[in-house]
């Protein structure tokens, strides 16, 4: 990875392609490189839809490595959606075939005249940007099907649905699993609306004749690897919980916690929890022939997928993630777990966000659109949007947009993207990075990061209300630490618990680029990328006042704690003061 | 009057354990000695092994409160309780008894008081779920659940063709009774509480 690629789409004569090296983005991945390049290049005033915005695809620091659980794709750019900075990233194989391919990043910039669609094809050679006007109006589904046919399968592919080439704000890009199934996505933020802006329908990555990137020291990142694998394999969650039920087993935890969040963040609990469940989920999925362990890319050993057939036993989607079975579950009142598995392969086909539409269609339900519970009125909006429609282009714009056009008070969203599914006053902690993350409401900015090992900011006691925003704080730091590196976030449970396995993650990344790395690296590391973040939100007009929940998180109490929100808000100012 | 107690087993292959998961998850009741602290009642009255508890039973909700500390917490009757092993996610590590992030869920954690726990025989609600199921799950269905009649009968309404070619017949109230009686259309009790207890071989 010494490249960088340039594609400006807007140049003179066509799309103009410049590869470069690394000058001062060497050494970076992932989340650092996205953010950087674009805290950097990227004017935070324009507009993100614009010529001046930049659509940033980076790998992580291990991607295309023998190393396992390094196949994080990041993609970064000015968001519609929330019009801050952004980082989205995804699983599937597109980060490590990028990587193989020797790209620490390939940029879009510019947008073309006129109405052509492209596609751009990246291999040993070079790359090469075609127009290929018969993608256009193809969901993510028959685009890949119709690439197959002319490129193989034994590329990876990324691509955006009608979502992405109409610019919806919550349209995401699809990378291709192991199976080339478009079921992996970089869905946060309306990423896809930049790729559909710049009129790049699909990307297709091919590193035959590209070998794994070599370490520097091929003995001891072995050594690291297997370490770490044997770390991930005996942890109860990245060993047994996550390989057998996938990540929807948080359902029947979440809502015993009274967490989780019912009919448009109503109450607390939903009585058809148990329906949607993982423990359900995973039973049906092998009962039907499906499986309930998949990895979602070749070298993952948590295996944290499935496959979801339907009643006839044919494939119907990839298992819905526990964030996909709550948005369009429990938050809309629907305990069926066919209709989820439904709507989810139709986020995935039109390419959107299934959080941002999930709670969207909620919304939509709280503005009487449909009624809570109505399975059936939920797939006819999916349809809606996915047919372009008027409505279909409201309730693609997202949950912020659904709620002013219909009049909804109740709009769980900050700096317009929509919150996931933890309702932050019985978890007040998450309600913190909810609020003060850089990247709108997102659950995984702060996520179970080895702070504890990592002591970011010193040891924090636990047991004081104070503590919550210091954790927050950490958590943010070591997490975008964790996303510029391509490790899979799931990994943060055996790092947490086991301080070899820490260790050993350290060990792949000194050892893979020939430095010695400590903690207190990885510490630097987070906060450089955060201040960028933040630097970046400042420039674009963003203040204190739009690091907060929305009023009726402080105002409602939610069964059956009645808790309401009651973190202060100079409390919350202090999160990024280090 | 009262509807008599139902007594109902089964004996089945082991394979079909996961048919009770829906019911081991959605909760069931068993008789306890209650107003003891968690730990005596998971510990001492259910057999649970002390090792188990620390190492696989991470996440306990008493009342839907997050539980910290298993030998303070007491249970009263009427308590519902429910296990699990770890959990993914930030929030999952954040429920975990006694970890690093608890300070995120504070608000939601218990708080023992010690009042109103009076020490007596009541029942509990007990919901198993995930690496605990196959674990826990057939111990507490060889005990006996007890359900209500309608939860009985629809708990057989929702069984399939696999679950009613392995089930051979049954034993109610001490006579034994073909897997027909247990589909048919009649209910096999009319109100009251039934006490289902599933052997498997």
């Amino acid at each position: 990875m010494d490249k960088i690629a340039r594609i400006n789409m807007g140049a003179a004569g066509g799309p103009k392609v410049t590869v470069e090296g690394l000058g001062e983005y060497a050494g970076l991945g992932g989340r650092a490189m996205t953010s950087l390049v674009i805290a950097k290049e990227v004017h935070p005033l324009c507009h993100p839809l614009g010529a001046e915005n930049k659509l940033v695809i980076a790998p992580g620091m291990l991607s295309g490595t023998t190393g396992s659980m390094t196949g994080r794709l990041s993609v970064g750019c000015k968001s519609p959606l929330t019009g801050t900075i952004k980082e989205s990233n995804a699983g599937g194989q597109a980060a490590q075939v990028l990587a193989r391919l020797g790209y620490a990043a390939v940029i879009l910039e510019g947008k073309p005249e006129g109405d052509d669609l492209y596609k751009i094809l990246i291999n040993k050679d070079g790359i090469q940007v075609i127009v290929d006007n018969s993608l256009k109006e193809l969901d993510n589904y028959p685009v890949i099907e119709k690439l197959r046919k002319e490129y193989g399968d034994k590329v990876a592919y990324m691509s955006i649905g009608t979502a992405g080439e109409r610019k919806l704000l919550a349209a995401s890009i699809a990378c291709t699993d192991p199976e080339l199934r478009p079921t992996r996505h970089c869905g946060r933020g309306g990423v896809g609306a930049v790729m559909g802006a710049k009129r790049v329908k699909a990307i297709i990555l091919d590193d035959a004749g590209m070998k794994m990137r070599p370490p520097k020291d091929p003995e001891k990142y072995r050594d690291a690897n297997r370490k770490f694998v044997e770390g991930l394999r005996k942890h109860p969650v990245t060993g047994e919980g996550l390989p057998a039920y996938g990540t929807n087993v948080l359902t029947n935890v979440l809502n015993e916690a009274g967490g989780y969040p019912t009919y448009n963040f109503k109450t607390g609990q939903f009585a058809g929890g148990a329906n949607i469940s993982g423990e359900a989920q995973a039973e049906l999925e092998v009962k039907r022939g499906g499986t309930a362990t998949h990895g979602c890319h070749r070298g993952c050993v948590i295996q944290c997928s499935g496959i979801y057939n339907d009643k006839d036993g044919h494939y119907l989607t990839k298992q819905p993630e526990y964030e996909t079975v709550w948005s369009h579950g429990g938050h809309c009142g629907i305990d069926d777990l066919d209709t989820i598995a439904r709507l989810d392969f139709m986020d995935d086909n039109i390419g959107v966000d299934t959080i941002e539409m999930g709670v969207t269609i909620g919304v939509a339900m709280d503005a009487g659109i449909i009624e809570f519970g109505d399975k059936e009125g939920a797939i006819r909006l999916m349809e809606e949007v996915g047919k372009g429609t008027p409505l279909g282009r409201i309730l693609g714009s997202g949950a912020a947009v659904t709620g002013k056009v219909y009049g909804v008070e109740r709009v769980p969203v900050v700096k317009d993207q929509a919150l996931p599914a933890y309702d932050p006053r019985p978890i007040q902690g998450i309600g913190v990075t909810y609020a003060t993350s850089t990247q709108g409401a997102d659950h995984t900015a702060g996520y179970a990061i080895a702070t504890n090992i990592l002591k970011v900011g010193g040891d924090v006691d636990p047991l004081k209300t104070e503590g919550q925003i210091e954790l927050s704080r950490n958590l943010q730091i070591a997490t975008a630490a964790i996303d510029s590196t391509g490790m899979c976030l799931f990994i943060a449970f055996a790092i947490m618990d086991q301080p070899e396995t820490f260790q050993a993650l350290l060990d792949m990344l000194g050892s893979f680029h020939g430095i010695t790395m400590t903690g207190d690296d990885v510490v630097a590391l987070g906060k450089k990328v955060l201040s960028a973040e933040r630097d970046f939100n400042t420039r674009a007009g963003f203040s204190k006042q739009h690091d907060r929940l929305p009023r009726f998180f402080y105002t409602e109490p939610i069964a059956p704690h009645n808790q309401t929100f009651m973190m202060k808000d100079e409390e919350l100012d202090d999160v990024f003061n280090w | 009057m009262e509807a008599p107690l139902t007594r109902l087993i089964l004996t089945l292959p082991a394979s079909l354990i996961g048919e009770f998961y829906p019911l081991l998850q959605r909760g069931f009741l068993v008789t306890a000695h209650v107003g003891c602290t968690l730990q005596r009642l998971l510990c001492h009255q259910w057999g649970i092994a002390p090792e188990y508890l620390t190492t696989r039973i991470t996440t306990i909700f008493l009342n839907a409160k997050a539980i910290d500390d298993v030998a303070s917490a007491v249970v009263r009757d009427g308590a519902t309780i429910a296990l699990s092993g770890a959990m993914p996610g930030l929030v999952g590590a954040t429920m975990r008894r006694g970890g690093h992030l608890a300070a995120m869920r504070s608000s939601m954690t218990h708080q023992e008081t010690a009042t109103g726990a009076i020490d007596r025989i009541g029942t509990v609600r007990l919901k198993l779920f995930n690496i605990l199921l196959p674990e826990l799950g057939p111990e507490f269905l060889k005990r006996g659940l007890l359900m209500s009649c309608d939860e009985v009968t629809a708990f057989f309404r929702e069984r399939d063709e696999t679950f009613w070619k392995a089930c051979d017949g049954a034993v109610l109230n001490g006579t034994p009774v073909g897997s027909g009686l247990l589909q048919s259309t009649n209910p096999l009790c009319t109100g009251g509480t039934v006490r289902l207890t599933v052997n498997f071989r």
